[in-house]
């Protein structure tokens, strides 16, 4: 029996490190010098090592090498959307769980049949009012959109953990004279941080990683982020030019890996909330 | 006051029921009248065609072959993507010190954008320089230009998003077994059931909703593929891994700047949707007991 065990977690420590050779295969290309990328066999150790690459694509002001100023841009857009998508979704799931109002129901059946809509159906329209409202190639362009994107699926989430208040707090407060805005940013917001920061990492990593509609609300290179910067950066390199484009690639990884180590405890929590009730 | 405090839940609302009636309610109907126009970028007047899109979808031989593809995709993706992380979950789901470091290797892939993974999968199977041909090779299997050959262009498609995919399925496997009642794995066990006996009776049936839930995310996930193709193949060779919304988005913003054909295209890929969607929650919920 106990060997079974350790055969199976041998099993799984090798499929582990199977599934994370593709990522470390783009790093160690990514710092090794150009002439050692294309080398055959395949070299795992990157040596001699170089970041050049990285300072290429941060640093350099050529043509294709934006890829600094993307990072900039998919930062501003990914925190603007999960400011949007907080204060929407937060104010939104508040009076649909804690108050009684005539519309409540019909509201809520609308945004949950919502969910089932299709991002890419809505591509063109999308298009023609943000052409309309003057934001093509603008941050505004990229964060509502993208805010809207995840929208439902934050009031429905909220939604839920607000169901499971105690009332006796609002209650207390309501005695105290306090008001619902101050009662919601009071009591309820603070008592739903965990929640919150489920839904801010779900947003963020949405918008981050969102490629197609930036890919057609941006026509200004510099307003690029980065997947878009990054996969016309593949066009316009040749395919031995490697070594920018995972330099690149390894950069874009970088914050979501490091929110997900340190968030690592919550991400089956946070999931268990979101998705499957979902 | 009586007053005010009926007007406050839709106070509260304004700014959220906003930016959903002008971000995705008012889009999903503007397509629909879009689709029954002649608009194209550019063009400020246009007229109503009619049915004259939805006809042209009929005879357009790539629509079609795009509309193949994607449902190719989604079926032959379907059982690897349910598969391999119940698998995986079950296994992880027993209490051992390197869970975490487990969880967290799978789970990597997903928090990457798509446009990484097509670059990570671009590299791994170039043909002359990637890692994969060299290995095969040197194991005697034969060698391929995997995206270039309309046979494995799809199939390599697959495979990456298979790659990208399985953690986040896996982690949501985890949470569903973790809603098993320990009790009836006991008692069952207590009844001489064995493990696959047990896996049978007790764990299938009852992550019957997390199998749904799995099942309809991936199916409206996958008819809307279009990073991994954009990054790829582009949709080729030839037509081999064009799906809707590549063309979808070649007819709207690339070669013909086509808004009411585009619009129809994505009307239809929204009902066929719809349908299927709604087909797996029959299918699935009639039987469960939640």
């Amino acid at each position: 029996m106990r060997s079974r065990r350790g055969i199976v977690t041998a099993l799984l420590v090798a499929c582990a490190i199977l599934w994370l050779l593709p990522a470390l295969w783009v790093l160690v290309t990514s710092l090794k010098p150009t002439a050692n990328i294309i080398r055959v066999p395949p070299e795992w150790i990157p040596w001699p090592a170089t970041l050049a690459h990285y300072g290429e694509v941060l640093f350099s002001s050529s043509r294709t090498a934006r890829i600094g100023r993307a990072f900039l841009n998919s930062t501003i857009v990914s925190l603007g959307s999960v400011v949007v998508v907080l204060f929407a979704s937060a104010t939104t799931a508040y009076p649909l769980a804690r108050m009684r109002f005539p519309g409540r129901d019909v509201i809520f059946a609308l945004l949950v049949g919502s969910l089932m809509i299709p991002n890419a159906v809505l591509l063109v329209p999308q298009y023609i009012l943000t052409q309309r409202l003057g934001w093509l190639s603008t941050y505004q362009g990229l964060i509502v959109p993208e805010a809207a994107m995840t929208f439902a699926f934050g009031v429905f989430l909220l939604r839920q953990f607000f169901l499971t208040l105690p009332t006796e707090l609002e209650d207390a407060a309501r005695i105290d004279g306090a008001g619902p805005w101050r009662i919601f940013t009071r009591i309820i917001l603070p008592l739903s941080q965990p929640v919150l920061g489920a839904l801010a990492i779900f947003a963020f990593r949405s918008a981050w990683n969102d490629f197609l509609w930036p890919l057609i609300a941006v026509n200004k290179p510099e307003m690029f982020p980065l997947p878009v910067a990054l996969a016309l950066l593949r066009s316009a390199y040749s395919s031995e030019s490697y070594g920018p484009i995972m330099a690149g690639a390894t950069l874009s990884a970088l914050p979501l890996l490091i929110v997900f180590l340190v968030a690592n405890r919550r991400i089956v929590e946070g999931v268990r909330v979101s998705g499957l009730k979902g | 006051m009586r007053r005010r405090g009926a007007l406050t839940p839709y106070l509260f609302l304004l700014p959220g029921l906003a930016l959903f009636a002008a971000f995705r309610l008012y889009p999903l109907l503007d397509g629909l009248r879009l689709s029954f126009t002649n608009a194209r970028l550019g063009r400020a007047q246009y007229a109503f065609v009619g049915l004259a899109n939805y006809g042209k979808l009929l005879e357009d031989t790539r629509f079609h072959v795009s509309l193949v593809n994607t449902a190719f995709y989604s079926i032959a993706s379907t059982l690897p993507i349910l598969a391999i992380p119940l698998v995986l979950a079950v296994a992880l789901n027993r209490g051992m010190s390197l869970r975490t470091f487990l969880r967290g290797a799978f789970f990597f892939p997903f928090t990457l954008s798509v446009v990484t993974v097509g670059l990570t999968w671009l590299w791994l199977l170039d043909p002359v320089v990637g890692p994969l041909n060299y290995y095969l090779k040197s194991l005697g299997l034969p060698a391929r230009s995997w995206l270039a050959d309309p046979s494995t262009a799809m199939w390599a498609i697959i495979l990456t998003s298979v790659w990208w995919v399985t953690g986040y399925y896996l982690v949501i496997y985890l949470a569903g077994l973790q809603d098993i009642p320990r009790e009836l794995y006991e008692a069952a066990a207590l009844d001489g059931a064995g493990g696959w006996r047990s896996f049978w009776a007790i764990t299938l049936p009852l992550l019957r909703p997390v199998f749904l839930f799995v099942f309809v995310t991936h199916i409206i996930g996958s008819f809307q593929i279009f990073g991994q193709v954009f990054i790829l193949t582009q949709g080729g060779p030839g037509d081999a891994t064009r799906t809707v919304v590549q063309h979808l988005y070649e007819t709207a913003f690339q070669n013909f700047f086509q808004f009411g054909s585009a619009s129809a295209m994505a009307w239809v890929l929204f009902v066929v949707i719809l349908v299927f969607s709604l087909l797996q929650f029959r299918l699935l919920r009639g039987h469960t007991q939640y």
